[in-house]
């Protein structure tokens, strides 16, 4: 057994697998340490704010002390800031329009639109709003004005008022806010990082995901442990005791091989209903129906070990039944019951998220699984929004977990079937 | 032959009893739960409802459809009955459409895709296992962790992921739906043009997932194989490593088959999942939007659909296998 | 007479995972006349199979060809490329038949077109008809059912597979034929047919020599007509079955002759009763004597020195030369070994 051990943790592929559920499970441990909370907070007011960090603009404006930094380059961030793609593209065309008329020795075919700075110099020694091409559409001439106008207004070196009211209802200028003034970050009261931005409920997405790791961990964790002792019991009495009892359970594992248990569970879940499906219960109803498979690799190695010696001495000293297939048949399969508990995690994991897809995963409200905040992200068209974070950090956790514990059980495979190795 | 006429007497006694068993399981599930199941039911679908003569109305029409005052093997004779006329019932969520007329026209859209989807995924994943046993070194050191990555990756993940590439941002193929929302469903080149343009998402993510699970499960059968005895053997006869490797893969591909006759179910309902993420307008859809409308006769029609659909091409295989595998006659004389 | 098979000096390795050498056939030179048997016995891992395999000359990982020549029927095929060796010496000079029978054939393929493949692998141009034929014939001759060659390997018994593989290896007759215990996993009853039928081939002239290798020493005698015994990756002695039966001289012959092992599942696991101990690693072998830490007579010389096959006097009863050498590899003298032998078997102590 220690031996065995050994080797399992000398398999390269098991100690990746192995190490990436770890550092999961102490992500999920640590995480809300740092960061207390509720998850299901909905801390923004709207949907899908980007990641980054959110600081108060109000803590910013108001802050005690500004400092005066003389940055070369604050200007053309600005304006590299302000411009659009689309309105980047324009002032493309439009260049493109005036060299055919005034061929000048700009090459725009190398142009960057990303530099701002060519682009705004070349956009200077150009741009003449008295000039009017035919093939343009009038509102494009107009859009144009404007870009010209906005960045006439971001170059012009105005300070920024700020107004308070008075008692008698006036305003009366408070403070002003030059174009060098800055604020440090650690002097503003309040500030939060939002690494993976916000959902469509405006909740902290990766404060979300973490706990949902941990719910969906401990989903795969009980609907895995319910479908392994389900198959284990149900292998070892149809494997050992055979006969009338071997061919009822066959019946029904063959049975439910070929119903999809995706049907079943869909069937269930619906039929429990929206307000009775808190997590666990998803978690028993996964469990209770994928236990086949387990059922079936158990009872094939019980029948290989049925008549092995040590178990013909066990029964003809009488041991009991409990007993032979405890004491000496289960320490023969354990290697193939843990494989088939690591593969029935990872697919209960998958069948909550799957589940949850469709709309019957756990009740809504009272904690975040993986598979519901994907099922409220493709809700909100995350993904036809350009709100990746919403849910391609989810699609990647859940592949990582799946991937780590297949791993896992690929090198427990190839340490007790060596054929498998390289 | 007698092994034969044994092994497809006994696969046909068998998808019967499936059948049976598939049934009764959908007919039992819902009526199993506590309470009134009918009010459970109806009252999901009408919670949104203000006038309150509807709900009563679907209340009544299906208690009685249900049978609910009545002993459990009447109320399942009716179910039969109902079955027998091709009754699956009134949707709630698109009344007065009947769920068969809903289901009748998601159904082909589904077989469409599934069904080559599945069988593409099948054979590439084992010519690529298969490659992979044979040459190990390299090929196999990138295929190995590749395919567990694939085959871990949830079917909605590849298709959230394709979708998002190549529909969004590049542009290339459409994001949803199955065909042209400018068109309607009728027979011409545009609408097939169109219908086989936004066919390319979801059967690459459907093929893509197929193709990891099934090259890890052709490679280590192929494993076994290569170490077979039987190997060794042909090896000393001085028969050629070429057509040895022919004996190996069509001994690993045998199992393969039996292996996707047991597996077929999950492939669809991982499929199922892709369908909703493109929209596209299949079971899968079908279901969402049942469970959207807590319509209750939609979801049943869809899973007892999905189930025969199952079953069926379950038992087709198995019958493909008894001719290709002599083991299969060999068992059945024992 | 001449020399069918002859070997010298034949070394073949292990390569293991960890990338360690195993010498499994270490320095083995012997040959085999035209019409003679051989038989090669010892404990399971003592090299002997390792031995069967390389003999024909085609390797593959994890086993390779280090040093030394096999010679067939005056073709030396060490020098050869693997292609030619599996075009001209394989099946046709050299055949095989392996340890396990039961998984030896193609289960999905039917046994004629395994034969066929077999024909045609050295003759591409063989028809169809022409191989049925002679395969028919060939199983008329061996007592088999002409109707097996219609069969899937799974639909025959472990018996009739069994004598299936010997039909089909030797279809090409072969000079040599190495049998690596075809006899071990089978009731006592197909025992016997077996090896009737291997005597039968050699008989009937299908096969001009043949090896037999087994773990049961006494079987030997009423098969082979000299017998080799290995150890190690070594021969230890050889001699004429009946010598080698009734007079092993080599310590551990002899305790190979004294332990009787019963033919039965899982008998191959069964260590020596008689001889206690195990064989010393092959990745870094003693320089001595390789059996030295399990001898009852060992003296101190023996670690120190490696032992050469040494050839003794004792020649046939016959007289004649015809087959192995009477020789054996112990620094001990012929006489003093003989004589602790008889005094252990009067109860003595050893010397």
């Amino acid at each position: 057994m220690k031996n065995s051990l050994a080797q399992v943790f000398k398999s390269g592929k098991f100690l990746v697998g192995f190490s990436i559920i770890v550092a999961i499970v102490l992500a999920i441990i640590v995480y809300p340490l740092l960061v207390p909370g509720n998850p299901l907070e909905m801390i923004g007011v709207g949907t899908f704010f980007k990641p980054g960090t959110y600081i108060s603009a109000y803590d910013a404006v108001n802050s005690r002390s500004f400092y005066t930094l003389n940055l070369t380059d604050a200007a053309a961030k600005r304006v590299a800031s302000k411009l659009s793609d689309a309105d980047r593209e324009v002032m493309l065309e439009w260049f493109t329009l005036f060299f055919e008329e005034n061929p000048g020795d700009v090459d725009l075919e190398e142009m960057d639109i990303n530099d701002t700075q060519t682009l705004v110099t070349l956009w200077w020694e150009t741009y003449d709003p008295s000039i009017r091409f035919d093939s343009m559409t009038s509102a494009k001439r107009k859009y144009i004005a404007r870009v010209d106008a906005q960045l006439e207004g971001i170059l012009e070196d105005a300070d920024v008022i700020i107004a308070a009211e008075n008692d008698d209802g006036t305003l009366s200028q408070s403070s002003v806010i030059l174009g060098t003034d800055y604020v440090n970050v650690s002097d503003i009261a309040s500030v939060r990082i939002l690494p993976l931005g916000t959902d469509n409920f405006g909740r902290d997405v990766l404060k979300q995901m973490i706990s949902a790791c941990r719910t969906s961990l401990l989903i795969g964790l009980i609907a895995g442990t319910i479908a392994t002792l389900i198959g284990l019991v149900l292998g070892l009495l149809s494997g050992y005791v055979g006969g009338i009892v071997d061919d009822v359970i066959m019946f029904v594992t063959n049975l439910f091989t070929v119903i999809p248990s995706f049907v079943l569970l869909i069937l269930i879940s619906f039929s429990i209903g929206q307000e009775q499906r808190g997590a666990r219960v998803v978690a028993v109803v996964i469990g209770v129906t994928s236990w086949v498979w387990t059922t079936r690799s158990v009872r094939a190695q019980v029948v290989s070990l049925r008549n092995r010696d040590h178990v013909n001495l066990s029964k003809l000293s009488g041991h009991s039944l409990v007993r032979i297939l405890i004491m000496d048949i289960l320490p023969y399969i354990a290697s193939y019951v843990i494989m088939a508990f690591i593969l029935q995690v990872c697919s209960g994991i998958l069948a909550e998220a799957q589940l949850s897809m469709l709309g019957l995963g756990p009740k809504t409200t009272q904690v975040p699984t993986l598979g519901l905040m994907m099922y409220w992200a493709m809700a909100y068209a995350a993904h036809i929004n350009g709100a990746w974070w919403a849910y391609f950090p989810i699609v990647i956790l859940i592949a990582i977990i799946s991937f780590s514990l297949n791993l896992m059980n690929t090198g427990l495979d190839q340490v007790f079937n060596p054929q498998l190795r390289d | 032959m007698k092994g034969y006429r044994r092994y497809f007497g006994k696969k046909i006694i068998w998808f019967l009893i499936t059948m049976f068993f598939a049934v009764v399981l959908n007919f039992l599930l819902p009526r199993l739960m506590p309470g009134d199941p009918v009010a459970g039911i109806t009252g999901r679908a009408v919670s949104g409802m203000s006038d309150a003569s509807v709900a009563q109305t679907i209340y009544n029409q299906y208690a009685e459809r249900f049978g609910t005052n009545k002993p459990m093997y009447i109320q399942f004779f009716t179910y039969l009955k109902n079955l027998a006329h091709g009754d699956l019932g009134v949707s709630f969520s698109q009344y007065p459409r009947t769920v068969a007329d809903i289901l009748g026209a998601s159904i082909v859209w589904t077989l469409v895709l599934q069904f080559p989807a599945i069988i593409v995924g099948w054979i590439i994943g084992n010519v690529l296992g298969a490659l992979a046993a044979y040459i190990r070194k390299g090929f196999d050191k990138v295929l190995l962790p590749l395919s567990l990555f694939l085959s871990g990756l949830p079917a909605f993940g590849m298709a959230i992921t394709l979708l998002v590439v190549f529909g969004i941002n590049l542009k290339w193929l459409p994001t949803s739906g199955g065909y042209s929302f400018s068109l309607l469903p009728h027979f011409s080149f545009t609408f097939i043009k169109s219908v086989l343009y936004h066919y390319w998402l979801p059967f690459l993510s459907i093929v893509l997932i197929a193709i990891g699970g099934q090259a890890i499960g052709m490679r280590s059968m192929s494993i076994y194989e290569l170490n077979a005895d039987y190997v060794k053997y042909s090896r000393f006869l001085g028969i050629k490593d070429r057509k040895i490797v022919g004996y190996v893969f069509r001994n690993a591909m045998l199992p393969q088959i039996t292996g996707l006759a047991l597996s077929i179910g999950t492939m669809v309902s991982g499929a199922l999942i892709a369908e909703i993420i493109f929209s596209y307008p299949g079971l899968g859809s079908s279901i969402y939007k049942g469970v959207f409308a807590s319509d209750y006769p939609l979801i049943s029609g869809s899973t007892l659909i999905i189930t025969v659909m199952v079953l069926v091409a379950s038992f087709a295989i198995d019958i493909v296998y008894g001719f290709i595998d002599p083991r299969v006659k060999a068992a059945q004389n024992e | 007479m001449k020399n069918m098979l002859e070997v010298k000096d034949l070394t073949t390795k292990y390569i293991t995972r960890f990338h360690e050498d195993v010498y499994a056939v270490d320095h083995v030179s012997f040959c085999v006349k035209e019409g003679k048997s051989v038989g090669i016995a010892g404990e399971s891992g003592c090299g002997k199979s390792t031995l069967a395999l390389s003999l024909m000359g085609y390797y593959f990982p994890p086993l390779h060809y280090t040093s030394g020549e096999i010679i067939i029927d005056g073709k030396n095929i060490s020098g050869m490329s693997p292609d030619e060796v599996r075009l001209h010496i394989l099946g046709t000079e050299i055949a095989y038949i392996p340890q396990a029978a039961m998984n030896a054939l193609n289960p999905t393929q039917r046994i004629i077109r395994f034969i066929e493949d077999v024909i045609r692998a050295h003759q591409p141009k063989a028809s169809k008809k022409d191989i049925y034929d002679l395969a028919r014939k060939r199983f008329e001759i061996l007592n088999l059912p002409a109707d097996v060659l219609q069969r899937h390997a799974v639909e025959l018994s472990g018996g009739m597979k069994q004598r299936t593989v010997i039909a089909i290896s030797t279809i090409l007759s072969p000079k040599v034929l190495i049998a690596d215990e075809p006899s071990s996993a089978l009731d006592v009853s197909s025992q016997k047919m077996v090896i009737k039928m291997i005597r039968d081939l050699m008989e009937m002239g299908y096969i001009k020599s043949m090896i037999f290798i087994t773990h049961e020493l006494p079987l030997l005698y009423n098969v082979t007509d000299d017998i080799m015994v290995m150890y190690a990756g070594q021969l230890v002695e050889s001699g004429s079955a009946k010598q080698m039966v009734f007079d092993p001289v080599h310590p551990y012959s002899k305790g190979l002759m004294d332990s009787i092992i019963v033919p039965e599942e899982g008998a191959r696991d069964i260590k020596l009763a008689a001889i206690p101990g195990t064989p010393p690693n092959l990745k870094n072998p003693p320089m001595g004597c390789r059996f030295a830490e399990r001898c009852k007579y060992m003296t101190p010389l023996c670690k120190a020195y490696a032992v050469k096959m040494t050839d003794f006097g004792d020649v046939d009863e016959n007289g004649s030369h015809q087959g192995l050498n009477r020789s054996y590899r112990c620094l001990l003298p012929v006489h003093e070994l003989k004589a602790s032998y008889e005094s252990e078997a009067k109860g003595g102590a050893a010397i």
